[in-house]
């Protein structure tokens, strides 16, 4: 039970509204687990504490075994922290494959100086990223469309993208943001079995998500969120058969 | 044959300016518009090494450009690090301001403006070896700008542009890039400087202010951002144009204003009507097939 990320105590608060509340949480290696919650529970703010977008008031966040509070978003990512976005952020003027291309963890051209003055070495990478990201292209079904502009591909295929490019930081933790909202069909499917792939090779994935089904077929644990609280964590199934937390799910 | 001469060197140079200046406003997306600043840095250095202390001139000139680079990267570094807007003020200030500072020194001319700055080529190989070598660095740019921006730096580029978010979060350095770009840019600028001190031989502060500024931002706009021609495109035609206008005969006191109100009117003009320039072209990396061709799409689901 290796905990890749370990979060202890987060408190996040935006003058009155609680995003964070003393939250508690663990990922552990090859396992998948499902945050729920209703709109506003504090579930994207909790990745984005986790992944540095927005400083936490207290608490800490360890990435395996070490504290990443204080990095910047770039060295939490190079250490092996991925994410999706609700809304994709994609990059709108890059092809499908030069998304990917960015994605890796060691990029080509991170050095400006080695463009100058090694230009043999940056090509070497440039070639291993295209193997890696036609593998992972492959292995979501966007071989086809790899010189797509992204404005030219459907929303589900967007979405593909969007994970695809996170699986080439060959993360060892993995947060997904709504990978389903919006998605059928063939998309559903493939990014279903990607997520089941990634966790069986020992990835720790976290998933907010609303769609209950694809959470109790894909996750191993589930954990309950309201108001920036955890106030349950246990089986999926269990979780969706509390009455009381069904209530909060959804109002009264 | 020396005006011509003269013209085709202030081309070359309006070109090198140009092309550096739509890498780093362009390409890299940062607002600012202090590119002349950079150039005066270079022409000042440079034609100080060269004068005061003897160094040779092409050395003097690349010490022009060093000097453009770093003081780039110190105006850049702490305003890149708050956000990009702060680019646009904290630049411009140290524009206006270095102007002002580089009236009141006298062991660089002053106001009055630098004179007898050692010439260089001219008197040995006579005008036409000036224009061979302003234009080469022209072409240079030029090429060097396609290069950077055609490679896997240039896809950070187009990246960093689109999403400021999502970049961080593949690991990139957002503000490494910046901070790069910006000084490169200013580096080129720099060398202009130096080659433009050289040759006409006489620098004031007060070329290098705003008027400046915006005559480059015009050719950029009008020839069209983020193509390699257009900087090009509207470095000659901007360039040209002034000249043009002076053999109406009109007096200077209309002529000065006008060339401004002309760089103005044309980017508004372009600005309305045609925001893409004269060259419009396709994102650079939009769909872009890979230089080697390899694979085309085996999809197995």
């Amino acid at each position: 039970m290796f905990e890749v990320l370990k979060v202890s105590g987060l408190d996040k608060r935006f003058g009155g509204i609680v995003v964070a509340d003393d939250v508690d949480l663990a990922l552990v290696k090859g396992r998948v687990l499902g945050l729920i919650g209703p709109n506003g529970a504090g579930k994207t703010s909790l990745f984005n504490l986790v992944c540095g977008v927005v400083k936490p008031d207290a608490g800490s966040i360890m990435l395996a075994g070490r504290e990443i509070n204080s990095l910047p978003i770039r060295e939490r990512a190079r250490m092996g922290l991925a994410r999706t976005w609700q809304n994709l952020r994609l990059f709108q003027s890059l092809s499908v494959l030069d998304n990917l291309m960015l994605g890796q963890r060691d990029y080509s051209a991170d050095n400006l100086l080695d463009i100058m003055l090694r230009p043999g070495h940056v090509a070497n990478r440039e070639r291993d990223s295209l193997d890696r990201a036609y593998a992972i292209l492959d292995q979501t079904g966007l071989a086809e469309i790899a010189h797509s502009p992204i404005g030219d591909i459907t929303f589900g295929q967007q979405k593909l993208v969007g994970v695809a490019r996170a699986l080439m930081n060959d993360a060892q933790c993995l947060l997904l943001d709504e990978p389903m909202a919006g998605v059928e069909g063939q998309a559903y499917a493939v990014i279903q079995r990607v997520v089941r792939d990634i966790a069986a090779s020992g990835v720790a994935i976290c998933v907010v998500e609303h769609n209950v089904g694809f959470i109790r077929d894909l996750c191993d644990e589930g954990v309950f969120m309201f108001a920036g609280k955890v106030l349950a964590r246990g089986s999926v199934e269990s979780l969706i058969a509390d009455p009381q937390l069904t209530e909060l799910y959804f109002g009264t | 044959m020396d005006y011509v001469y003269t013209i085709l060197i202030l081309v070359g140079l309006f070109v090198t300016l140009a092309s550096s200046f739509d890498l780093v406003i362009g390409h890299c997306g940062l607002i600012s518009i202090a590119h002349p600043i950079f150039y005066a840095i270079g022409a000042y250095v440079s034609a100080m090494l060269a004068k005061e202390a003897g160094v040779p001139i092409p050395l003097a000139i690349l010490c022009g450009g060093a000097a453009a680079f770093v003081s780039s990267v110190l105006v850049a570094l702490p305003s890149l690090r708050v956000s990009g807007d702060y680019l646009l003020i904290a630049s411009i200030g140290f524009q206006l301001g270095l102007i002002e500072f580089a009236k009141h020194i006298h062991s660089i001319g002053g106001a009055g403006g630098l004179t007898n700055i050692p010439s260089f080529l001219v008197n040995d190989y006579g005008r036409l070896s000036y224009v061979l070598l302003v234009l080469a660095v022209a072409v240079l740019t030029v090429l060097f700008v396609r290069w950077l921006t055609r490679g896997p730096y240039g896809r950070m580029m187009a990246a960093m542009r689109d999403d400021e978010l999502a970049f961080p979060m593949l690991g990139r350095n957002a503000i490494w890039l910046k901070v790069s770009i910006f000084a490169i840019g200013s580096g080129i600028a720099g060398v202009a400087g130096g080659l433009y001190a050289h040759y006409f031989r006489f620098l004031e502060p007060d070329q290098f202010g705003l008027l400046l500024s915006s005559a480059i931002l015009t050719m950029v706009v009008v020839g069209g951002m983020r193509t390699t021609m257009g900087p090009v495109i509207g470095a000659i035609v901007l360039q040209i144009l002034p000249q043009a206008i002076t053999f109406f005969g009109l007096p200077p006191s209309i002529l000065g204003p006008l060339q401004g109100l002309m760089f103005s009117g044309l980017v508004l003009f372009f600005m309305f009507v045609r925001p893409q320039g004269l060259l419009a072209a396709p994102d650079i990396w939009a769909g872009r097939e890979p230089k080697a061709g390899r694979r085309s799409g085996l999809a197995d689901v």
